[in-house]
This record gives structure tokens, C-alpha cells and sequence, in this order.
């Protein structure tokens, strides 16, 4: 893909996604079926997720392209009525358990789940990684309204629920856990980039002793450390593209919690009181960043868990070369 | 040793190969003679130490063509991309062999020299800085001047008309001269127009530090080291065809060692970073504390890390680095301090109480770590350059 042709096609991304998202519901993952998302994530998957991602974050959109790259990372074929079972929470680790063909598993449904036909579900089960397809059915899915209803995640339980079960890699898991995470930080670095826009323009705008607030060094700062943590994101994840593989996919989801905080926080501190009412969009964004943050291991667990890592191989690699 | 040299501008991906594979090289080579190229003294080792060791380990990388990669033929180098020295840097920093912060100097004077001094000039002495037959310091800040250079006062009078001259005398002090009282020149920002002139009315001279008139007074350092000194000049004459650059143009020589002090020299200090907490790693307790700051460390090196690797391909593509290596500083300045506070944190009394050699090389680099924020530019100068440059948000009070 050309430089001219991949910014066509994020601009078909980015107008299909908010087309949708102001039509709400399913439109969007409709709508990105319509412009051929499934068959872009098989052949260029590093600038469909990217693209794609970013432009679900920068909307606000209620989707879930997200079951598609699990699948896809699974050797699934991605398709819209086929839903994939998260992790609990701030968990990652395989959210089902198998024995005899039957299955049973707690974690999170998606958006899709509702209306999903089937759903995907992967198990560790005595050290063996399996994956189940079970019929969305026989399945207890009660959503969650939470902090952000409008992300569309809810709760999911199966007990012991027949299915269709198939061995997988022992790395499959890993391996689907770090397109997942890779994911889900282009998606908070594409909210991120919306909440610094929204803090920026209202500096400048905003007058405050007979000057706009961006003229005071306090405000300044605080937006200059919000684009620090922004782009640090944006190269971290450009490192997890060029470098791909569990270890880097952690640290652009680390990167991307952390960078989240940090640019919720100093965007809340700058937006002051209007960023405080909901009549402003700057709260959309800081409860999706916040939710997302949880989505296949917070910031401070997977850091915990690299940090585990290092200590357990006494090594630090370098991982990203010139 | 053979090392393909292309130019290096094509993507990212070709770049990689070539830079991968003089890399693969450059660590055989170095394992090979790890002896001859390790450090005769314990650490933390003195200042003299330090310099002594650069200048073995330079003239053995000379000898070996190591240190002439990625440097013009013009000055005795091998050409190929700036890149292959960054590698260089990269892995005596990443192996202890130079102190990363004194080798970096080479990085910030020679390419200023290269670009802007007469091209005889450039060809005599550029070799000897490589080879470690000399050593330079950079005569830029001054008591007055802080994060504010182009307010500097140290003054440069020429001999009769100042198009026509042949030499020029300085008057003034400089200070925050790193190793002032080893080096045989100095890279020196004069004032050559109005007092208030401020960036318009700088002149960039090469001058010789034996020259009569200069004293060199050198500053103890928090942690104790004596690597900055004061520079006084009274009277001293420096030969016109010792001008880098043009009359009054001495700003562009000062601005055109950014590009490279914000990519190679960082991406040195990274390696550097990698290594101190690889030794952190090493003998840190197996504690669910350690593993949380040491993780955290981790990520922001990795973040640091990830970043400069842009900077450094922008750089090898021949894009022109400006405002944005801002980001680049503070996030080199903030993981240099969270690296050294993880240390702190994760072997309580190693800073405070450790009398050991180790304990000696933690306190004194804990102690400098605290430099990065201020030097090259404060953390807050590079916030209000980011305000206003990179976001946009006009002028500030």
C-alpha cells in the first residue's frame, strides 16, 4: 500500500466509522463490513488494525472490529455473527475451561455478542489450549453499564455448555492476546488524540483574565506533557508493528495506559469545569480510555508482569533495534 | 572486515539490514577483544580514569576502522550512514567500555566542525578527535545565559574591520565546560554584534586551548566529580580562518548540533540506561516491589527507546529534525531519573550508605541523573518549545 492509497483509505475509514457511530447500535461494524474491514485485516492486518482502531477511538464508536482481530490472530475466519469471549477484567489469561467436549467460562462479552450467532471461546485446561465454539444460545450474556454503557461490553457465563473444541498452538493465546492488545491501544491512542484536540482548542479559546488560559505556562505545560505521552504511545506501538510479538504488544498496552492517565488527566485538569459537565464530549473519551484500560491487563499488572519477567531471567533485552 | 555501505535512505526496512548487519559485526569484533579494550580500573573509577579510557578505547576502534564508519572520507572516515556510528556509541555505552556522557561529545562537536569549519580545518583535526589524539570541549553556555544562549555575552573584537581581519580577540567565560582542563580545543559561541543582538550576533570560532589568555578553573560537581569547568578568556587571539561558519552566523552552528545530540547521543544514553538496569536486574531481590519498579523502569525505557528509533530514521532520511526531539529530550531526561530512582527504590541504602565500588558508581550517576532535567535545556524550556511549536498555542507572557 502506497502513502496515497493508505490515506484514501483512512479517510473511507475514518467518515464510514463516525457515519456509523452517529447512527449508533451495530451500524458500525455493518458499516466496516461494507468497506471490506475483514478481508483488509487477512491481507494487510498491520494497517487495517492500525487505521481502523485508531478511528473507532478518535469517534467514540460503539464496535467490536475487536472479536474479528482476536478470531483472525486465532486462525478463525472473522465474520459478524461470530463473537469472541475476553477475559475477565484486568485478566488475559484464556477465559474458558474444557473437559469432554463441554465448556464452561466467565469473561466479557463484546458489543457483538448480543446478536452474535456463535461464540469463540479459548480454554486452558491442564496445560492443553483449546478452542471452543459454542452456540450463542445456550449462553448467559447480562450487559454491564458500568462506567462507559456505551462501550457495549457485558458479562458472560457458560457452564458446562457443549461445543465444537479444537486443539490450538501452545502460543496461539499469546499470540492472540498481543494483536488484541495492539489494538485496543490504537484505539486509546485514537481517544487520546481527541481529548488533547478537545483540551487544546479550548485553551485557546477559553479567556480567563483577559487572555486566552493557553497564554499561562501552567496550561502550557500541562497540554506539552499530554503530547509527550501521546506520541510516546504512538512510537511504542509503532515498535509492537515493526517488532511484533507478545513482549512488545505488553509494553504499547502499558504504554497506552499510562499515556491514557496521564493525557485524561492533564485534558480533565485543562477542559476545568465545562470538561466536568456532560454537555461537553471530553467525558466520552476519558470513560472509554478508562475502560479500555482494563480490556486484556491494565497498565500496572502487565507492567508488574514484565517486571516479573525480567527478574525471573535476570535479563533486559533490548527488543527494538535501528 | 568488510561492511556493506549504501547511503541508507531508502525505508526503514533496507536500512535495518545494512545497520543490522555492521551491528552483528561490530559485537563480534568487540568480543573478540574484550580484553584489550576493557577498563584497566575499578569502577566507579576517577575522572582521569574515565578520559584515559575513551582515548585507549578511541585509538584502538580508530586503528580498527571502527571509529571511521559513518564519517565523511573527507576527515579520515569510511562514510556510510551517521547511523553506524550511533551503533558504535550504542555498544560501548551498552558494554561500559567509554563513559557514554563524555563520548557523546565527539557526536556533539565533529559533525558542527564538518559542516561549518574550512575544509582544511575539518580535515587536520577532525581524525585527531576521532583516533583520541585530542580532545574538545564546547564553549557555549555561560554564567548568564542558563536555558537562554542567545543571550550570551563572552565577546569576539576583530583585529581591524570585521569582514577583513585576520584575527579576532575574545574576552568573557564560559562555564559548564565539560573537560575544560583535558581538551585541546574548544567549539566557542562569541557575541560579534550588539550586545542585545541576541541569536543574530553570534560568531562560532575553533580555538586552540593552549592559546595565552585562556584559564581554566574546573567545578566540583554534586556527586564530586570535577567534569565541568570554568573557562575565563582575557585577550586571547584566535586566527580568522578559525571562524566556523560565517560572521554572525554562529546560531545555525549552534542549532545544527541538535539533530544530532537529539538522535545518535540519545540513542547512546539509551543503551547506556539499558545497561544499568541490566545490572539492576542482576542483583535486585526477587520481591514483588522490585518487579513493579523495575518494570516500570522497563516501559519507560522501552517507550524512550521506541521513540528515539524514529527520531534516528527520520534523521538517516534526511529529514530535517526540529521542535518535535523536544519530546525525544524530556523523555530521555525522565528515564535517565527513572532509572536511577528504581535503583534507589529497589536496594534501599545502595545510594545512601554503600561504600562499595558499586555503591560509589550508584551514587555518583544517581546523583548526576539529576542534571538531565536542566542541561541541554531545561525540562521546561522543552514544554513551553512544545506549547508553542508543537501545539500550537501562540506566545506565551
Amino acid at each position: 500500500m502506497d502513502a496515497a492509497e493508505r490515506a484514501l483509505l483512512e479517510t473511507t475509514v475514518r467518515d464510514t466509522i463516525e457515519r456509523g457511530a452517529l447512527r449508533g447500535g451495530a451500524a458500525v461494524d455493518d458499516a466496516l463490513a461494507d468497506v471490506g474491514w475483514p478481508e483488509m485485516l487477512g491481507a494487510e492486518p498491520r494497517e487495517a488494525v492500525e487505521m481502523v482502531f485508531r478511528a473507532l477511538g478518535a469517534a467514540n464508536a460503539t464496535a467490536s472490529p475487536l472479536d474479528d482481530v482476536m478470531a483472525y490472530a486465532l486462525d478463525t475466519e472473522p465474520r459478524l455473527d461470530l463473537a469472541v469471549v475476553l477475559p475477565p477484567f484486568a485478566s488475559w489469561d484464556p477465559p474458558g475451561d474444557t473437559t469432554a467436549g463441554r465448556v464452561s467460562a466467565f469473561g466479557l462479552a463484546t458489543a457483538r455478542t448480543v446478536a452474535a450467532r456463535q461464540l469463540l471461546v479459548v480454554c486452558a485446561a491442564e496445560g492443553e489450549l483449546s478452542m471452543a465454539i459454542v452456540d450463542a444460545a445456550t449462553v448467559d450474556v447480562r450487559s454491564v453499564q458500568g462506567l462507559d454503557p456505551r462501550a457495549g461490553f457485558g458479562l458472560v457465563r457458560l457452564e458446562d455448555v457443549a461445543a465444537q473444541v479444537s486443539a490450538l498452538e501452545p502460543r496461539a493465546w499469546d499470540e492472540a492476546v498481543a494483536l488484541g492488545r495492539r489494538a485496543l491501544a490504537y484505539e486509546m491512542a485514537g481517544a487520546c488524540r481527541a481529548m488533547l484536540d478537545l483540551a487544546r482548542e479550548h485553551a485557546r479559546e477559553r479567556v480567563q483574565f483577559d487572555r486566552p488560559i493557553a497564554r499561562f505556562q501552567a496550561v502550557r505545560h500541562r497540554l506539552a506533557e499530554a503530547l509527550v505521552a501521546l506520541e510516546t504511545l504512538d512510537a511504542t506501538l509503532d515498535a509492537a508493528a515493526d517488532g511484533p510479538g507478545p513482549v512488545t504488544a505488553a509494553l504499547a498496552k502499558a504504554v497506552a495506559g499510562r499515556s491514557a492517565q496521564t493525557v485524561g488527566a492533564d485534558c480533565q485538569q485543562v477542559l476545568a469545569g465545562i470538561g466536568f459537565t456532560t454537555d461537553h464530549p471530553f467525558h466520552r473519551f476519558l470513560k472509554r480510555t478508562m475502560t479500555l484500560q482494563g480490556i486484556l491487563g491494565t497498565a500496572d499488572d502487565v507492567t508488574f508482569d514484565v517486571g516479573r519477567r525480567l527478574l525471573a531471567e535476570r535479563h533486559v533485552p533490548t527488543l527494538v533495534e535501528l | 572486515m568488510r561492511i556493506r555501505l549504501s547511503p541508507l535512505r531508502g525505508t526503514r526496512q533496507e536500512a535495518g539490514t545494512d545497520i543490522a548487519e555492521f551491528r552483528s559485526a561490530l559485537h563480534a569484533w568487540l568480543d573478540a577483544h574484550h580484553d584489550e579494550l576493557a577498563p584497566r580500573f575499578e569502577p566507579p573509577g576517577t575522572l582521569d580514569d574515565h578520559v584515559h579510557q575513551m582515548q585507549r578505547v578511541k585509538s584502538i576502534l580508530f586503528d580498527a576502522g571502527w571509529m571511521r564508519y559513518g564519517w565523511p572520507e573527507g576527515v579520515g572516515g569510511l562514510g556510510g550512514s551517521p547511523m553506524l556510528r550511533t551503533e558504535l556509541g550504542a555498544a560501548l555505552a551498552a558494554r561500559d567500555l567509554t563513559d557514554s556522557g563524555l563520548y557523546s561529545l565527539v557526536e556533539v562537536l565533529a559533525p558542527t566542525v564538518i559542516d561549518f569549519a574550512p575544509g582544511e580545518l575539518a580535515a587536520e583535526v577532525v581524525p585527531r578527535l576521532l583516533c583520541g589524539a585530542e580532545i574538545w570541549c564546547q564553549g557555549f553556555s555561560e554564567p548568564g545565559t542558563g536555558s537562554d544562549l542567545a543571550s550570551l555575552a563572552c565577546r569576539a573584537v576583530p583585529d581591524g574591520d570585521a569582514r577583513a581581519a585576520s584575527r579576532w580577540v575574545i574576552d568573557g567565560q564560559k562555564v559548564w565546560t565539560s573537560l575544560a582542563q583535558y581538551a585541546h580545543r574548544c567549539v566557542l559561541l562569541a557575541r560579534t554584534g550588539a550586545p542585545d543582538s541576541r541569536h543574530r550576533g553570534i560568531t562560532a570560532f575553533f580555538v586552540d586551548m593552549d592559546t595565552p589568555g585562556i584559564t581554566v578553573t574546573p567545578l566540583e560537581m554534586i556527586n564530586g566529580v570535577q567534569e565541568f569547568a570554568q573557562v575565563f578568556f582575557d585577550g586571547v587571539i584566535v586566527p580568522a580562518d578559525r571562524m566556523i561558519g560565517e560572521l554572525d552566523q554562529g546560531w545555525a552552528v549552534a542549532m545544527s548540533i541538535l539533530p544530532y545530540e537529539r538522535s545518535s547521543c540519545f540513542w547512546q544514553r539509551i543503551a547506556f540506561l539499558y545497561r544499568r538496569l541490566q545490572q539492576l536486574v542482576e542483583v535486585a531481590p526477587d520481591t514483588e516491589r522490585a518487579a513493579a519498579v523495575i518494570g516500570d523502569a522497563y516501559v519507560t525505557l522501552h517507550a524512550l527507546r521506541s521513540r528515539s528509533r524514529v527520531t534516528q530514521h527520520r534523521l538517516a532520511a534526511g529529514e530535517t529534525l526540529g521542535a518535535e526531539t523536544s519530546i525525544d529530550k524530556v523523555l530521555v531526561a525522565t528515564a535517565e531519573q527513572v532509572t536511577y530512582d528504581a535503583a534507589r527504590r529497589v536496594l534501599p541504602g545502595l545510594v545512601e550508605m554503600d561504600d562499595s565500588g558499586l555503591g560509589a558508581l550508584w551514587r555518583s550517576e544517581y546523583l548526576y541523573s539529576r542534571a538531565a532535567t536542566i542541561y541541554g535545556g531545561t525540562a521546561e524550556v522543552q514544554r513551553n518549545i512544545i506549547a508553542r511549536r508543537l501545539l500550537g498555542l501562540g506566545g506565551d507572557e
